[in-house]
Parts: C-alpha cells; sequence; structure tokens
C-alpha cells in the first residue's frame, strides 16, 4: 500500500454515543480505533461524557448531526453521537 | 421446500412474563431441551450438517415443539401458529471476533408481535465461546443496519450465555450479535422463525390484578437509550396489541392525569411524576 503523505502521525478515532447533545450527557455506547486497531472499550466506560473524553485530550471533530434529528415514533439508533479524534505520533 | 406446519398447545406464560418479553423484546427459556436431544443433535450436525434436522421427527418435538419453548411461543403467537420451516445454523470456529451490532433484514418497527425469532444452543455457550450479545429494549430502535457497524460496545447489553438445552426467544427486530470467543472449538447455535396465523388475544395464563394494578414487574431492569418514558409507553403499547389490538390503550391515551403519550395510568415506572 502506498504511504500516506504523513507517516509519521496516525488518527485514533472515539465514537460516543449518548442521551443527548450536552457536553455532559450520559454515554450509553462507545468505539474506539487506537492505532489502527478497532477496541472495544469495556464496562464500565473510561468516561462518563462526551467532557471527560475532551479533558482527556480527545478533540471533537462531529457533534451530533441535526440533520438526522431523530423521531421518537419512527427513529432512534443508539441517541446522539460524538465523533472525538487524537492525532498519534508514530515516531514518538 | 418444508411444508408449513401448524401447531397447537396450551400457553405457558403469564402476564406478567409476556410484560417482560415486550420490555426486553427476548426471553430466555435455560436447558429446556433434554439433554439427549441436545448431543444427538450436536452429533447429527457433525455426521450430516444441520439442514437435515428439519425432517426429523426426534428433532421437531424436541426442540420446535418443546414444550417450555413452544408454549412460551403459543403465549406470544396465539393458538395454531406456524413451525419453523427453515433452520441457519450460525456455526463459528472459536475464537472469534465479534460481530457487528446488526438486526435482521426485514425488521418491522412497531408494536405488532407476528413472528418470533428463536436462538436454540445445542451445547454449552459459555461466554468464552460467544453467545449472542442481545440489547435489551432495542426491538423499539428504528436504526438502519448499515448505519449500525460502528457501533461497539453498548451499555446495557447482555450475552445470552447459557448451558446446553437453552433456547431464548426473541422480538425479530432486537438489535444483536455474535459476540467475542476466546475458546478453542466449533459453537453451533440454530436459528429458526414461528409466525402468527390468527389474530391476537389476551389467551395466556391471565393474571386477573395485572391490568387493574400497579403490575409486579412494571420497573425496567435495563437502561433505556430512548426518550423519557417513551420505553414504558412502546412496551405497554405492545402488550395491548398482543391483547386483541391497541384501542384500549389508544382509549388511555390523554387521560387527565396521563401526559400524552406516556404511561398507562395505575402502570407507573419508578421515578415517574406528573408535571
Amino acid at each position: 500500500m502506498k504511504t500516506t503523505a504523513q507517516p509519521n502521525i496516525r488518527q485514533d478515532l472515539l465514537y460516543i454515543q449518548t442521551s443527548g447533545t450536552a457536553l455532559t450527557s450520559n454515554i450509553h455506547g462507545m468505539s474506539l480505533l487506537e492505532d489502527g486497531e478497532i477496541i472495544e472499550p469495556e464496562l464500565p466506560f473510561l468516561y462518563h461524557t462526551p467532557l471527560d473524553a475532551i479533558r482527556d485530550g480527545w478533540r471533537v471533530i462531529q457533534f451530533p448531526n441535526a440533520a438526522l434529528m431523530l423521531d421518537e415514533s419512527k427513529t432512534y439508533g443508539l441517541g446522539c453521537e460524538f465523533i472525538l479524534e487524537k492525532i498519534r505520533c508514530l515516531d514518538a | 421446500m418444508t411444508p408449513t406446519q401448524i401447531y397447537n398447545c396450551q400457553p405457558t406464560l403469564t402476564d406478567s412474563e409476556v410484560f417482560d418479553f415486550c420490555k426486553t423484546g427476548y426471553l430466555m427459556l435455560e436447558n429446556v431441551v433434554a439433554d439427549d436431544i441436545s448431543q444427538r443433535t450436536t452429533n447429527y450436525i457433525e455426521e450430516n450438517g444441520h439442514t437435515p434436522l428439519l425432517n426429523e421427527d426426534w428433532f421437531i418435538e424436541g426442540v420446535f415443539q418443546n414444550p417450555q419453548a413452544a408454549g412460551a411461543v403459543r403465549s406470544l403467537l396465539g393458538a395454531n401458529f406456524a413451525l419453523p420451516i427453515k433452520l441457519p445454523n450460525h456455526r463459528v470456529n472459536c475464537p472469534m471476533s465479534s460481530q457487528n451490532w446488526h438486526r435482521d433484514g426485514g425488521s418491522r418497527y412497531g408494536p405488532q408481535v407476528n413472528l418470533l425469532q428463536v436462538f436454540y444452543y445445542p451445547q454449552d455457550t459459555p461466554p468464552e465461546m460467544g453467545p449472542t450479545e442481545v440489547l435489551p429494549g432495542s426491538h423499539f430502535f428504528f436504526s438502519l443496519q448499515s448505519w449500525m457497524g460502528h457501533y461497539g460496545t453498548i451499555r446495557g447489553s447482555e450475552l445470552t450465555a447459557a448451558p446446553a438445552g437453552s433456547i431464548f426467544i426473541t422480538a425479530y427486530s432486537i438489535w444483536h450479535r455474535r459476540s467475542k470467543s476466546t475458546a478453542t472449538g466449533w459453537r453451533n447455535m440454530l436459528k429458526y422463525i414461528y409466525w402468527r396465523t390468527t389474530a391476537p388475544k389476551r389467551d395466556w395464563i391471565v393474571e386477573p390484578d395485572f391490568e387493574s394494578g400497579q403490575p409486579p414487574n412494571a420497573k425496567f431492569s435495563h437502561p433505556t437509550h430512548q426518550q423519557q418514558h417513551r420505553n414504558w409507553f412502546d412496551a405497554a403499547e405492545m402488550y395491548y396489541w398482543l391483547c386483541g389490538g391497541t384501542e384500549a390503550f389508544d382509549n388511555k391515551v390523554g387521560h387527565d392525569q396521563w401526559p400524552p403519550g406516556y404511561p398507562v395510568p395505575n402502570w407507573t415506572p419508578e421515578n415517574y411524576h406528573n408535571f
């Protein structure tokens, strides 16, 4: 596979599904891309809210998408979703 | 193709158990199939594959018509329900990573219970063997399967780890997946569907005070991922649909002590308050 323009960094991703759009909302679900591997975090979750994750250095790259506004009688998914990232430096 | 066969037996579930199914979307019946049938099933699969089991009377009687399982199916689908005509085997060579969360194709959402998806473990299936993981209450969550692949750990999910001979019955649309396995060996899990042929009515084991009083199981023991009280509303609506239609339920919506669309009077969940 061809290398990217920045081969010395790698993106980590944290998906968090929450009960609401507030940064202090409770977390329903979580999945993680860490150093190129998909990880399923164990319960209890390391973070209780998106704010906890931000305080631990995660940067929000997507807030719950209002374009997917849910109708409680029809649509759900797992509630509101935050996507966060960290940039991993492979040379470190 | 296997012709449709109709079956009938006595219902075995009570009002409370039917309502539990409405709340969680599944019902576990541990070790209900006789050990000799489960062992024979496992051996048969090794020698012949699983598909010919559909033509084996001992399997149909021991599993599809198992008194506890069929009694529960009879309670939920009414008299003269149809027996399964297909029998996939979700056979896994452990260890194996977990599957993506999904709901099976053809899922419909709403209070209707016109078919049941049933899982049978012919062998011991502890957590190490990757039992199916289910998300209680998710039979009411609409989500496109193609939009669920990034979900991972979900609070409130449950492993259906169970001894050989266990059967669990699910609402078709429940979210589920094969969980991660760490042991070595083959895991068989047979999956099949029963469906309704008669209109719903409350002909399971009736608890006289169930509807008029506070049901003993009105509380939800699993976390909800829905809007406040919506889980309760959906479960109550499903229960009333099973009783013979939602008209009785609809008539209660808007009761003066009942915020529109929320719990039925006298069936109040924990922490409920009028506002």
